[in-house]
C-alpha cells in the first residue's frame, strides 16, 4: 500500500460485520465504524424516503404497479437499491475505501424528484400540446392594451390605460378654487381619477410607513441585549420573538383573507395585510440590528456621566438609524411587490384588477397590467437599492453648525413638502379608514373563535397534509427547474465574464433586462397564463414559481460570479488555458457553494410563495385554504394555517442552518 | 488624590478579576498599570468610575468615597473622570464634532441636548480642543473616515471636554502601530504636564512605561504584585509580572 494514502487506522474493524449490520439497519454498519454523522444521515434518508413512498402511494397512488394480485409502488425497488448501496458502503468504508457517494445521493434524488414530479401533476406533454391554443395569450402579452386610435385615427391612451394609471375628468370646481377667484362658480376643471396602479403604489407606501412605525417599539422588546436589562424581560423577549416568527410565517395574502373578514374587501384590507406581515419582518430585522450595536460608545458615554436618555440619543440612535432606514427601504421594495398581488384576495389595487380582467378573458388588458407593474417595480427596486447604498455607505456628513448652502435647505424643505403631499394622497387613495378597525363585521369574533380552535380530526389532517406535501414539492421542483435554467443565463449576466466587446455588452444587458423584467412580476400574476395553458392545478403554480425562481436565482448566481476572486482566472489565462478551462478550474470551484446556498434559499422562499399560488388556481394548500374560506369552514382553515406556520418555520430554520454550514 | 482600598471584583460567573487591591495616586501623577492580558487592568480602571460595580473595597477621589454614592451622584462625579478606550469607542457614523461634544453631556440637562443642540461655548471649546490635537480640519467628517490614530485623538478630545481631574486610559495604544503609539502617548503626557490631569494608563510595553510614566503598578491574576517607580522595573520584576516565558519587547 502506498504510504501517502494509507490511513492511520486505529482498531481494525471487521468489514463483514459492518456490512451485516447495515443490511439489518441502514447506517448501523457506519455507526459501528464510528462514522456517526454518516450513519445518522443514511438512516434518516432511508426512513424518510420509506415513509414518503408509502404515503404518496397510499394517498395518491404514486408509482403504482400491479403484479398479479399484488399492487405496490415500484419505488420500493429504488429504495432497495439504496439499501444495498448502504451495505456496500459500510463494507467499503470498513476496508478503508471511499465508496461513491454520488450513487447513493443519485438514488435518493431520483426517488424524491419522481415523487415531486408526480404529486405536482407535472405534465410536459400538456405544455406542448396546448401550445397552439396559448399562442393567442402570448400574442396578447406583447400587445398590451395601453393605447388606442380615436375616431380621427390618432393614438391616445386607451380606456384600459385610464383604468390602470388614471384618467383626467372634468368636474365642477371646488369651493376653494372659486373662493380664491381662480375659476367661476360652476366651471369645469380637470381632475385626476387615479387608476389601479396608483392605488397599488399607495397601498405599498402606506403599509411600509405603518409597519415601520409600529415595528420600532416592538423591536426593542424583541432585542436580547435590551430585554436582559429589564425585569421580566427574558419572558417578554421570548414571547415577542415567537409572535414575530409566527406572524412572519403566514404570507401576506393569507393575512389578507383573514382581514377581509374584519374590515371587508378593499384597499384598506390590503394595507392591513401588508402591514401585519411587514411589522413582523421588520421587527425581526430591527431587533437583530439592535442586538448587534457596538457597546463601546454606550460605555464611553456612560463614563462621561451622560444620563440614560442622552446615552440612547448619542450612542444608540446614531448606530441604528441608518440600518433601520435601509431595512425600511428594502421592505418598501418587497411591499410594493406584495401590493401588486394582495388584491387577489383582499380587493383593491392591481391584483384585484388582474383577477377581474382574467375572468373576462381580457388578456390584452392583463398584459397591460403586467407591463406597468414591471415598470413600476423595476423603478422601485432601483431607487430602493440606490438609497440603501447611499444610506449605508454614507456621504461625508455635515453637522448642523457646519455652513449649509441655502439651496440644500430649500431642497430638503421641498422634499419634505412633497413627501407630505404624497403621504396625504396615498392615505386617501388607499382608503384608510381606521374606524373600521374598531367596528369589525358582526361575524368577526365568531370567525376568529372558529379559526383558532383548529380542526384536528384525522380526515382533515390527511387532506391538509396531502396538500402541504404538494406545496413543498411544488416549491422543490420549481426551484430545481428555475435554477437549472438560470445557470447558463447567469454566465451571460455576469459582467466580468463577458468582456467589453459589443457582443458581450449586448448579451449582458439583454440578459439582465430579461431577468429584471421576469423578477419584477410576482408568481401569483403569472399563474393566470399557466392556468390557461396547462389547466388549474399544482403544475400551473409550479411553472409560475419556476419563472420567478429562474429570475431571482439567475440574478443571485450572476452576482456570485461577478464577485469571484479574479486571481485564479488570471492564472489560468496566463498559463494559456482556454475560456472553457478557466470556467472549469477557476470559476466553478468558487461558485458552487454560493450556488447551492442560493438554491436552498430560493426553495425556502418558494415554499412560502407556493402556499398562496393556489389562490389563483395554482394548486396546493392555497387552493384548499381558499375553498375552506369560501365554504365558511373556519376550523379547517385554521388547520391549514397552523400547518403552514409549522412547515414554513421548519424550512426557514433548516435552510438557515444548512446555508450557515455551506459558507 | 485617588485612593483605592481593598478593591475586589468578582464577576457573576465567579471569576475573581481583582483581589484586595490597594494603592494611592497623588495628584499630577502619570501612573502606568501593567500586567498580562486577563490580569485585571480593564476591570480595575472601570471599577474606578464604577462602569463596573466593585464587589467590595473603596475608591476615594479627593476625599469623596465614590463607592458609597447613589447612581445620580455618581453620574456627577464621572464628569471629572475622563476615559480613553483601546477601541476608541466613537460613534462611527456621527461627526467628529458630535463625538467630541458628547463629552459635555454630563454637564447638560437631558432636554437640552436631545436635539443635538449644544451651547455655543461648548462648540468653541470643542473646536479648540480638536485644534490642540491637530484635528481642526476634521470636525465635520464622519468619525469612521479617520485613521486609527486620529480616532484615538478624538477619544482624548472627548475626555478633555469633560474638564477632568483624572483620565483613565485603558490600553489606549494597543490598537495602533508604534509610531502612532508615541504620538498618542505624547498627547496624554501633555494633558498630564500642561493641564495637571492625573492619568492612569494601562500599557503593554515596558518601554512606553519607562518613557512616559511617573509611577507604575503591576497586576498579576488580579493581585497587586508591584508598586514603585518605572525605573525600578528591571527584567526580574518584569518576569515576575508577566510570567517566566515573557520576553521583553522593545518598540522604537
Ligand atoms: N464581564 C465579565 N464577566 C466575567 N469575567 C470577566 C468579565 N470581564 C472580564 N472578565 C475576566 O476577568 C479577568 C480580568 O479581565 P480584564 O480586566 O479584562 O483583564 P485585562 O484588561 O488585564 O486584560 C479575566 O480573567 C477575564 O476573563
Ligand atoms: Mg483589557
Amino acid at each position: 500500500m502506498n504510504m501517502l494514502t494509507a490511513k492511520p487506522t486505529k482498531a481494525p474493524r471487521n468489514a463483514g460485520v459492518a456490512a451485516a449490520l447495515s443490511l439489518v439497519v441502514p447506517g448501523a454498519g457506519q455507526f459501528y465504524l464510528g462514522m456517526r454523522q454518516r450513519a445518522a444521515a443514511i438512516l434518516g434518508v432511508v426512513l424518510g424516503l420509506g415513509v414518503l413512498i408509502q404515503w404518496v402511494f397510499a394517498d395518491l397512488g404514486v408509482g403504482e404497479v400491479t403484479w398479479g394480485s399484488l399492487t405496490t409502488s415500484w419505488l420500493w425497488a429504488l429504495l432497495a437499491l439504496l439499501w444495498l448501496w448502504n451495505v456496500a458502503d459500510a463494507y467499503g468504508r470498513a476496508r478503508g475505501r471511499r465508496s461513491a457517494d454520488a450513487v447513493g445521493v443519485l438514488l435518493a434524488l431520483v426517488i424524491v424528484y419522481y415523487i415531486g414530479w408526480q404529486v405536482t401533476d407535472a405534465n410536459l406533454e400538456r405544455l406542448f400540446s396546448r401550445f397552439e391554443d396559448v399562442k393567442g395569450v402570448l400574442n396578447a402579452l406583447v400587445h398590451p392594451d395601453l393605447v388606442a386610435r380615436d375616431e380621427l385615427g390618432a393614438w391616445r391612451p386607451s380606456e384600459n390605460f385610464g383604468d390602470l394609471v388614471g384618467k383626467i375628468v372634468h368636474k365642477p370646481a371646488s369651493g376653494l378654487l372659486v373662493a380664491l377667484g381662480l375659476v367661476r362658480e360652476g366651471a369645469l376643471v380637470p381632475a385626476l381619477v387615479p387608476g389601479k396602479l396608483l392605488e397599488t403604489i399607495a397601498i405599498g407606501l402606506m403599509a411600509t410607513l405603518f409597519s415601520a412605525v409600529l415595528a420600532l417599539p416592538l423591536s426593542f422588546a424583541a432585542a436580547h441585549n435590551i430585554m436582559s436589562r429589564v425585569p421580566g424581560g427574558a419572558v417578554i423577549y421570548q414571547v415577542m420573538r415567537g409572535v414575530l416568527n409566527v406572524v412572519r410565517a403566514i404570507d401576506t395574502l393569507i393575512w389578507g383573507i383573514l382581514i377581509v373578514v374584519w374590515v371587508g374587501l378593499g384597499s384598506f384590507a390590503g394595507v392591513l395585510a401588508l402591514t401585519i406581515h411587514s411589522i413582523a419582518a421588520l421587527g425581526k430585522l430591527y431587533s437583530e440590528e439592535i442586538e448587534h450595536i457596538d457597546p463601546g460608545p454606550v460605555e464611553a458615554l456612560t463614563a462621561t456621566g451622560a444620563g440614560l436618555l442622552q446615552t440612547i440619543r448619542y450612542a444608540v440612535i446614531p448606530q441604528i438609524v441608518p440600518p433601520f432606514l435601509a431595512f425600511t427601504l428594502l421592505r418598501w421594495d418587497i411591499n410594493m411587490r406584495m401590493a401588486t398581488v394582495v388584491g387577489v384576495v383582499a380587493g383593491g389595487g392591481i391584483g384585484f384588477f388582474v383577477v377581474e380582467t382574467i375572468r373576462k378573458g381580457g388578456y390584452e388588458q392583463y398584459a397591460a397590467a403586467l407591463w406597468l407593474v414591471a415598470l413600476v417595480i423595476i423603478l422601485v427596486d432601483y431607487v430602493s437599492a440606490r438609497w440603501r447604498e447611499r444610506i449605508l455607505v454614507g456621504e461625508v456628513l455635515t453637522d448642523k453648525r457646519a455652513p449649509r448652502p441655502l439651496a440644500r435647505a430649500a431642497r430638503t424643505a421641498l422634499m419634505a413638502a412633497l413627501l407630505l403631499a404624497f403621504f396625504a394622497a396615498s392615505w386617501s387613495l388607499s382608503q384608510i379608514d381606521l374606524r373600521k378597525l374598531f367596528e369589525p363585521a358582526p361575524t368577526f369574533w365568531q370567525v376568529v373563535g372558529d379559526f383558532v380552535t383548529i380542526d384536528v380530526s384525522p380526515a382533515v389532517l390527511q387532506v391538509v397534509s396531502r396538500q402541504m406535501l404538494i406545496t413543498v414539492f411544488q416549491a422543490l421542483i420549481a426551484t430545481t427547474l428555475g435554477a437549472l435554467a438560470a445557470i447558463p443565463f447567469s454566465f451571460l449576466a455576469a459582467r466580468n465574464l463577458l468582456g467589453d466587446s459589443p457582443v458581450g455588452k449586448a448579451a449582458y444587458y439583454a440578459t439582465r433586462a430579461l431577468l429584471n423584467f421576469l423578477r419584477s412580476i410576482e408568481a401569483l400574476l403569472y399563474v393566470a397564463i399557466f392556468v390557461f395553458w396547462v389547466g388549474i392545478g399544482p403544475f400551473a403554480g409550479m411553472l409560475s414559481l419556476a419563472i420567478t425562481s429562474f429570475a431571482l436565482v439567475g440574478k443571485l448566481f450572476s452576482e456570485a460570479i461577478e464577485n469571484i476572486d479574479p486571481g485564479p482566472l488570471e492564472a489560468i489565462t496566463a498559463a494559456g488555458g482556454t475560456r472553457l478551462q478557466s470556467v472549469m478550474y477557476a470559476i466553478l470551484p468558487q461558485i458552487i457553494p454560493p450556488f447551492i446556498s442560493y438554491v436552498i434559499y430560493q426553495w425556502d422562499i418558494n415554499v412560502r410563495v407556493s402556499t398562496i399560488v393556489g389562490f389563483a388556481g395554482g394548486g396546493g394548500v392555497g387552493l384548499l385554504l381558499n375553498n375552506y374560506f369560501g365554504m365558511l369552514q373556519y376550523h379547517k382553515a385554521g388547520t391549514v394555517v397552523a400547518m403552514i406556520v409549522i412547515v414554513v418555520t421548519v424550512m426557514d430554520f433548516a435552510s438557515a442552518k444548512i446555508r450557515e454550514r455551506l459558507v | 488624590m485617588l485612593k483605592v482600598e481593598n478593591l475586589t471584583k468578582v464577576y457573576p460567573n465567579g471569576t475573581v478579576a481583582l483581589r484586595d487591591v490597594s494603592f494611592q495616586v497623588p495628584d499630577g501623577e502619570f501612573l502606568a498599570v501593567i500586567g498580562l492580558s486577563g490580569s485585571g487592568k480593564s476591570t480595575l480602571l472601570r471599577c474606578i468610575n464604577r462602569i463596573i460595580e466593585p464587589t467590595s473595597g473603596r475608591i476615594i477621589l479627593d476625599g469623596v468615597d465614590l463607592t458609597a454614592l447613589p447612581p445620580s451622584e455618581m453620574r456627577k462625579q464621572r464628569r471629572q473622570i475622563g476615559m480613553v478606550f483601546q477601541q476608541f469607542n466613537l460613534v462611527k457614523r456621527s461627526s467628529v464634532l458630535t463625538n467630541v461634544l458628547a463629552g459635555r453631556l454630563g454637564y447638560l440637562p437631558s432636554y437640552m441636548s436631545l436635539a443635538n443642540h449644544f451651547p455655543a461655548a461648548d462648540h468653541e471649546t470643542a473646536l479648540k480642543t480638536l485644534a490642540r490635537l491637530g484635528l481642526e480640519d476634521k470636525a465635520h467628517v464622519r468619525a469612521d473616515s479617520l485613521s486609527g490614530g486620529q480616532q484615538q485623538r478624538v477619544g482624548i478630545a472627548r475626555a478633555l471636554m469633560q474638564d477632568p481631574k483624572l483620565i483613565l486610559a485603558d490600553e489606549p495604544v494597543a490598537s495602533l502601530d508604534p509610531v502612532l503609539s508615541h504620538s498618542i502617548m505624547k498627547h496624554l503626557e501633555a494633558c498630564n504636564k500642561e493641564d495637571g490631569i492625573t492619568i492612569l494608563c494601562s500599557l503593554h510595553f515596558l518601554d512606553l512605561v519607562h518613557r512616559y510614566a511617573t509611577s507604575a503598578i503591576g497586576l498579576k491574576g488580579g493581585q497587586l504584585v508591584f508598586q514603585g517607580l518605572p525605573q525600578e522595573i528591571d527584567d526580574a520584576q518584569f518576569k515576575e509580572i508577566f510570567g517566566q516565558e515573557a520576553e521583553r519587547v522593545t518598540i522604537l
